[in-house]
């Protein structure tokens, strides 16, 4: 299975929700496509489930345009909306035979579904009563019953509760050992947990594209912050003559240094600054910046 | 299975959650007794209430023919109330599975967009032709019973005269009910533009000929007369094609995703 999206473009009016976007897709993956509200990630699954036209560009899956391999995915909108007076059971019926499967096999299949995405019990109620986790799970069950080869996911857990949330990322840690799946999400510690690869989306246009480790390790920085008091500012001109510092800079009333290689140099920093007398408010070794951080640098300034 | 056969079952199945398959026949049962009933019964009536001096009713006035009567029903009750009805019951069939996302939803999988307006159409048409035929067939028992027999020949070739006019009327129906989106503006264009339709029958050759309620009009001329306009043959022509027409446009429309919302 290879998933291809080239140069999709889409307008709303004079709104570009989507943007020369273009990413490739392999068996097994997992990609979190992260953006902020309105970033045009919504629109571009949209496209790639084949309920919006692209006004430019394709989506390919298998060297065939999306709209004729519906049956090789599946698909979990954002308010995953069945029919509210049918049971779970007849919905799953429903949507299994319109995907091609026959009712027999449905009939056997519905139940091990139901208990992976934990529904047993509930099978024979109308989704009318279900709640929004409950209708998430449905969702899955519903997603997963034609056994695609990959499944879409419009923000799977962001319009749940903690509870509903845990259950819905549990399931989708258990499914991803099978399918190849790519789902949109702006809850970035989801998105952390769950998948490997991230594609970064900001006003329809794609600006990273990514691993959580290539990601963190590309801005892991040797920096240690020094707090000093005003007098001593002077220390700032001698730090930067020092062999193993790079470069110096002062942030407020902190020094932000560079150095070399902090585990060997940050304790001859020390020595250095009580050898001249500098009072030290505070000293900080800069740690990895956390994945909202990158995110907000990534977001905020590109 | 097709999908075409599963989404008509879907069709089915939710007519019966809703009771629909048993209201409907039902509401037309009654408008199909009141027509012969009440002509049979008014001069009774009027007698009753009226008080009746000074009031005579030409006995003459009252004999009506039972073909007559059974016109009647079709052009009174069945294009007035009954169109009311028919559209205000369909008024739902695509603009609340666009409400709810489910269009969009099974759109997603293997489905053409011909099979899901096929299997709307084809279940809503049934549906109303079983309504329809029994409240028309309790009206005939009345007429035969109160009035003159009504030949059944003319009666049955009436009634499948009529029922080209009731597809247009859903297949009206559900055009309009996919291209707009709320249910009041769906039921104002469908019942404003159907009853218009009815009214402006007979005004001049040439509109009746493109008219597709001229079907209904031909209908009741064979009751009436027990003959039909040569007519009739290009009517039923050109009112297919506005059922076709109407087909086409609702599958254009969601087709092309005109559908979606954002």
């Amino acid at each position: 299975m290879k998933l291809e999206i080239r140069n999709v473009t889409k307008r709303f009016k004079d709104k570009m929700a989507v943007n020369q976007f273009s990413m490739e897709l392999e068996t097994g993956q997992c990609v979190g496509l992260i953006g902020p509200n309105g970033a045009g990630k919504s629109t571009l699954i949209k496209i790639i489930a084949d309920i919006l036209n692209a006004d430019e560009g394709e989506v390919v899956l298998d060297g065939k345009r999306i709209s004729k391999m519906k049956r090789e995915i599946g698909y979990l909108p954002q308010f995953p909306n069945f029919f509210q007076w049918m049971t779970a059971r007849e919905n799953l019926l429903f949507m299994g035979q319109l995907s091609g499967i026959s009712k027999k096999r449905l009939i056997e299949d519905i139940p091990t579904i139901l208990t992976k995405v934990g529904l047993t019990g509930e099978q024979n109620r109308k989704v009318r009563t279900f709640s929004g986790g409950m209708k998430q799970r449905l969702g899955i069950a519903q997603a997963l019953l034609h056994k695609p080869a990959l499944i879409v996911m419009d923000e799977p857990v962001s319009a749940l509760d903690p509870i509903g949330r845990r259950e819905v990322l549990n399931l989708i840690q258990e499914i991803k050992k099978e399918t190849t799946i790519l789902l949109s999400t702006h809850i970035l510690s989801d998105a952390e947990e769950i998948c490997e690869r991230f594609v970064i989306i900001k006003n329809g246009t794609k600006i990273e594209d990514t691993t959580m480790t290539e990601l963190i390790s590309r801005n892991h920085e040797p920096v240690v912050y020094v707090k000093i008091t005003p007098k001593d500012h002077f220390w700032t001109q001698l730090v930067s003559q020092l062999p193993y510092v790079k470069k110096t800079e002062m942030i407020g009333s902190k020094v932000k240094i560079t150095m070399d290689n902090i585990d060997v140099h940050k304790n001859l920093l020390i020595q250095h600054a009580l050898n001249n007398d500098v009072d030290i408010v505070h000293f900080e070794v800069s740690g990895n910046d956390t994945l909202e951080e990158i995110f907000l640098n990534l977001v905020v300034s590109a | 299975m097709n999908p075409f056969y599963i989404l008509m079952n879907k069709e089915y199945f939710q007519m019966i959650r809703d009771f629909k398959i048993i209201w409907l026949p039902i509401v037309f049962i009654f408008l199909g007794m009141t027509q012969p009933v009440l002509t049979y019964y008014l001069p009774t009536i009027l007698g009753a209430l009226g008080g009746g001096q000074g009031i005579t009713i030409d006995p003459t006035m009252v004999q009506q023919e039972g073909g007559q009567v059974l016109a009647t029903t079709l052009g009174s009750q069945f294009d007035q109330l009954g169109i009311l009805i028919i559209v205000i019951s369909m008024m739902g069939m695509i603009q609340a599975d666009k409400a709810s996302g489910m269009l969009a939803f099974i759109l997603t999988r293997p489905v053409t967009v011909w099979s899901y307006i096929a299997g709307k159409v084809i279940s809503n048409f049934l549906l109303v032709i079983v309504s329809v035929t029994s409240g028309y067939f309790v009206s005939y028992l009345y007429v035969n019973y109160l009035f003159t027999d009504v030949p059944i020949s003319h009666m049955l070739s009436a009634l499948l005269i009529y029922l080209i006019w009731v597809l247009f009327m859903i297949s009206f129906t559900l055009m309009i009910s996919t291209i707009f989106n709320g249910q009041g503006v769906i039921a104002l264009i469908g019942i404003v533009f159907l009853i218009i339709c009815r009214m402006i029958t007979g005004i001049h050759p040439i509109i009746d000929l493109i008219n597709p309620a001229g079907m209904s009009q031909h209908a009741m001329s064979l009751l009436f007369t027990g003959s039909v306009d040569s007519s009739i043959y290009v009517n039923l022509f050109i009112t297919f094609l506005w059922v076709l027409f109407t087909l086409l446009v609702s599958h254009l429309w969601i087709s092309q995703k005109k559908f979606q919302q954002d």
